[in-house]
């Protein structure tokens, strides 16, 4: 009984220990608590993943209404004319310089050939270097001048009474759930929520272990009567109290306060699994520290580790598309199962029993990082 | 500006930098690294997307217009079923991303010239990505809607089904796709991932590595000796500079030649403009390790203004146009930004230094203000 409550003190004290030493470096703590909301803030703000306004010029080689009419049609929110061109060639160096992304080219006769029943083309030149707009674009665009021709041709035929409801088609019903007007808003302040808990996660933790063994401080802990796990522990403890209470700010104030993303499941729910979360991460940042002598390799390891973690784990990136081994090597982070659980509790309002397999791998996760981590700094101080 | 002090403080540097052995193989295998990973694992493209069919027609009709989703290599079919509920939970959990409800008198309805309607369910967690997949399912519909227009036109009006197919669609969208004609997504983003990585590692090998001299103590040989400021900054900063330019090359050599990106563009002048642009993100390591004094925070500090960035507002994954407000004010106040132009239009469009000389302008100033700024901040006596 004893021995317990002086273990559970040494674990307080240490613990208060590393949040004094958290506490006095002032830059440090401004940062976090920076990174937390304004960062947050300005993601969800202004990032967009989806088509906007995309700089369109227009070539109109006939200037009549009905090439008027299917020009205006290219508008908000996917194109935005920005500017008449004199001769279709002027397209090239604006799409060169970046400062149109579709140059739209409508030939002479346009009108004179629809009315006289004969098919035409106008053509659409699409900046690629972004591979994902430009399809978009083009979608869009066909989209748009499908349903111009059609507008023409039921009108001109007068088939069915000129309209699309009286003939043989298919009625395009599409529901989009759990964000239901597709903001992106929402996606982007919960995914640069979840960003930022990776990074302070991992690299808190695992500097505060390498501070020691470069400072030498170690020596003194060692010599002390605390164990191994009972140095290890509190740093994890520390970190983890002060980024989860830094996520609930970073939920109240700007996600749910300013965004007014829904919050469909258990909070409860969420704080215990982001709890889990940066147990898990926080193991993995301090078994890297064991590898590294210094801040510099720590540093470096981290980037190693940290940079895949955010770009392939699922958020930016859709993994369907991704090659079969990296699919499987993003099994092995923490953040793949945490993005599923995060949205899963707050868009969808999943409970545990559907969270049960992200739950199952964080934690067989945390437990082989915080036991390599252990047993990588037991052998290397006794 | 004295050069043997310059060389002095390089040489110590140098020396420091590769007797960490491990240090030393990091700073060169972690860029390559990430170009591997990134390069493989980070492809925007929406395909196979995990879909299912609620079939209440059960029709010849309805599966033909159902094969039209199962054959598109878009949609990743994962079988027909009737419990709704059961999909339901399954987009909820991530095992399917949509699924197609066809009503009951679907082939009645489409042979009697009537209009059916149907739905589909799409989760709508990831924005872009449902963007991307209203837009394959909205096509399909439109290409199916369009055969069975005709075909009924042709009924009609006595003309063969090909010929009522033009007369539906008189105006014919012929679509140019510019710089990357053959849309793959690697061309497009190992160009770019050269801008990203060095946006991040020479960073962090600049701040920890002055920092370190702070937090250790070292940094008073520095103040006690005649080394100025800007002899000491300059010497500290050009091997890490050095590192980072050879990490430029080896992450240009695996671009072209791995990932089989075109380079189109001189050679010369994009060794130049990364020259440049690598002196813009080694300045912002510098800047920041005049700003604080442990190396946590020179860490922090370093991924909060390179990695989330690099991320999302330097034009790799999310278009700079698509940007607003303070998001697109803080593109245009990162260098990566000028730098994707330059890299883009070195790989893809092959322009040169006539039409990218402003991108290249901005970045030296960049540069420029940076190391005046750091070399104000960085004093040789340390407050008391």
């Amino acid at each position: 009984m004893q021995a317990l409550t002086v273990w559970l003190r040494r674990l307080r004290v240490m613990t208060s220990k590393e949040l004094l030493q958290f506490s006095r470096d002032f830059v440090l703590v401004l940062f976090t608590v920076y990174a937390f909301t304004m960062d947050v803030y300005l993601a969800g703000s202004g990032v967009s993943l989806s088509l906007n306004n995309a700089a369109t010029v227009v070539y109109d080689g006939d200037r009549s209404q009905a090439s008027r009419e299917l020009v205006s049609r290219f508008r908000e929110p996917y194109f935005k004319e920005v500017g008449q061109l004199s001769t279709p060639e002027a397209s090239t160096s604006l799409l060169d310089s970046g400062a149109a992304m579709v140059a739209l080219d409508i030939p002479e006769h346009f009108e004179k050939d629809l009315l006289r029943g004969e098919q035409t083309s106008v053509q659409m030149q699409i900046d690629t270097t972004n591979t994902v707009l430009g399809l978009l674009a083009s979608s869009y665009g066909a989209q748009i001048v499908g349903q111009y021709g059609l507008d023409v041709a039921l009108q001109r035929l007068s088939v069915a009474g000129g309209s699309l409801s009286s003939a043989p088609s298919i009625v395009d019903d599409h529901r989009v759930w759990f964000n239901p007007n597709s903001s992106d808003a929402w996606f982007m302040s919960i995914s640069e929520m979840l960003t930022v808990i990776t990074l302070f996660s991992l690299m808190l933790p695992a500097a505060a272990m390498v501070r020691e063994k470069e400072r030498g401080t170690i020596e003194q802990l060692l010599v002390s009567p605390l164990s191994p796990l009972q140095v290890m522990l509190p740093k994890i403890m520390s970190m983890t109290l002060v980024i989860v209470a830094l996520t609930a700010l970073c939920l109240l104030l700007v996600v749910r306060g300013i965004f007014a993303v829904p919050f469909e499941g258990s909070l409860l729910l969420f704080f215990a699994i982001t709890t889990l979360y940066v147990f898990t991460t926080a193991g993995l940042g301090l078994a890297i520290a064991t590898f590294a002598r210094n801040m510099a390799q720590a540093g470096m390891l981290i980037i190693l580790f940290i940079a895949p973690m955010i770009f392939l784990s699922g958020a930016f990136t859709p993994p369907e598309a991704m090659p079969p081994f990296i699919r499987q090597l993003m099994l092995l982070s923490p953040l793949h199962y945490f993005i599923d659980a995060t949205y899963g509790i707050m868009l969808k309002g999943a409970g545990v029993n559907m969270l049960a397999p992200q739950l199952l791998g964080m934690s067989v996760l945390g437990a082989l990082n915080f036991g390599l981590g252990l047993w990588r700094f037991r052998r290397q101080f006794e | 500006m004295n050069r043997r002090r310059i060389l002095a403080v390089v040489s110590k540097e140098w020396r420091e930098i590769i007797r960490d052995r491990l240090f030393l193989a990091l700073a060169f295998v972690v860029p390559s690294m990430l170009m591997l990973l990134f390069g493989y694992g980070l492809s925007l493209d929406v395909e196979d997307i995990p879909f299912a069919v609620v079939d209440y027609d059960n029709s010849a009709q309805s599966r033909d217009y159902a094969y039209r989703f199962i054959d598109s290599r878009y949609f990743d079919f994962k079988g027909y079923s009737r419990d709704e509920d059961l999909l339901a939970r399954q987009l909820s959990t991530n095992k399917l991303r949509a699924y197609i409800v066809i009503p009951e008198h679907f082939e009645r309805d489409l042979l009697a010239g009537r209009p059916a309607a149907v739905q589909t369910m799409l989760d709508g967690t990831f924005p872009s990505r449902t963007a991307t997949s209203k837009g394959y399912v909205i096509a399909i519909n439109a290409a199916y809607s369009a055969e069975l227009i005709g075909s009924y036109l042709s009924a009609r009006a006595g003309v063969s089904p090909t010929q009522a197919q033009a007369m539906l669609q008189p105006v014919k969208l012929d679509v140019r796709y510019l710089y990357n004609q053959s849309l793959l997504s690697v061309w497009s983003i190992a160009p770019k991932l050269i801008m990203v990585i060095l946006m991040i590692a020479p960073p962090f090998l600049t701040a920890l590595g002055i920092v370190k001299e702070k937090e250790r103590g070292s940094i008073y040989n520095i103040y006690a000796s005649t080394v100025s400021r800007g002899e000491f900054l300059t010497g500290k900063v050009l091997p890490y500079v050095g590192i980072s330019m050879v990490n430029a090359v080896i992450l240009w050599l695996l671009a072209v030649f791995l990932f089989g990106a075109p380079f189109k563009g001189d050679f010369f002048f994009f060794l130049f403009a990364t020259l440049i642009y690598v002196s813009c993100t080694t300045g912002i390591g510098l800047l920041v390790s005049t700003m604080v004094s442990t190396q946590v925070a020179a860490m922090v500090l370093t991924a909060i203004v390179t990695v989330v960035p690099a991320a999302l507002y330097s034009g790799v994954l999310i278009p700079i146009p698509s940007l607003a407000g303070e998001a697109q004010v803080l593109a245009h106040l990162l260098p990566a930004m000028y730098y994707a132009n330059i890299v883009t239009g070195s790989f893809l469009k092959g322009v040169g230094f006539a039409q990218l000389w402003q991108d290249v302008a901005i970045l030296a100033l960049y540069a420029g203000v940076l190391f005046t700024a750091g070399f104000f901040l960085f004093r040789k006596r340390p407050k008391a």
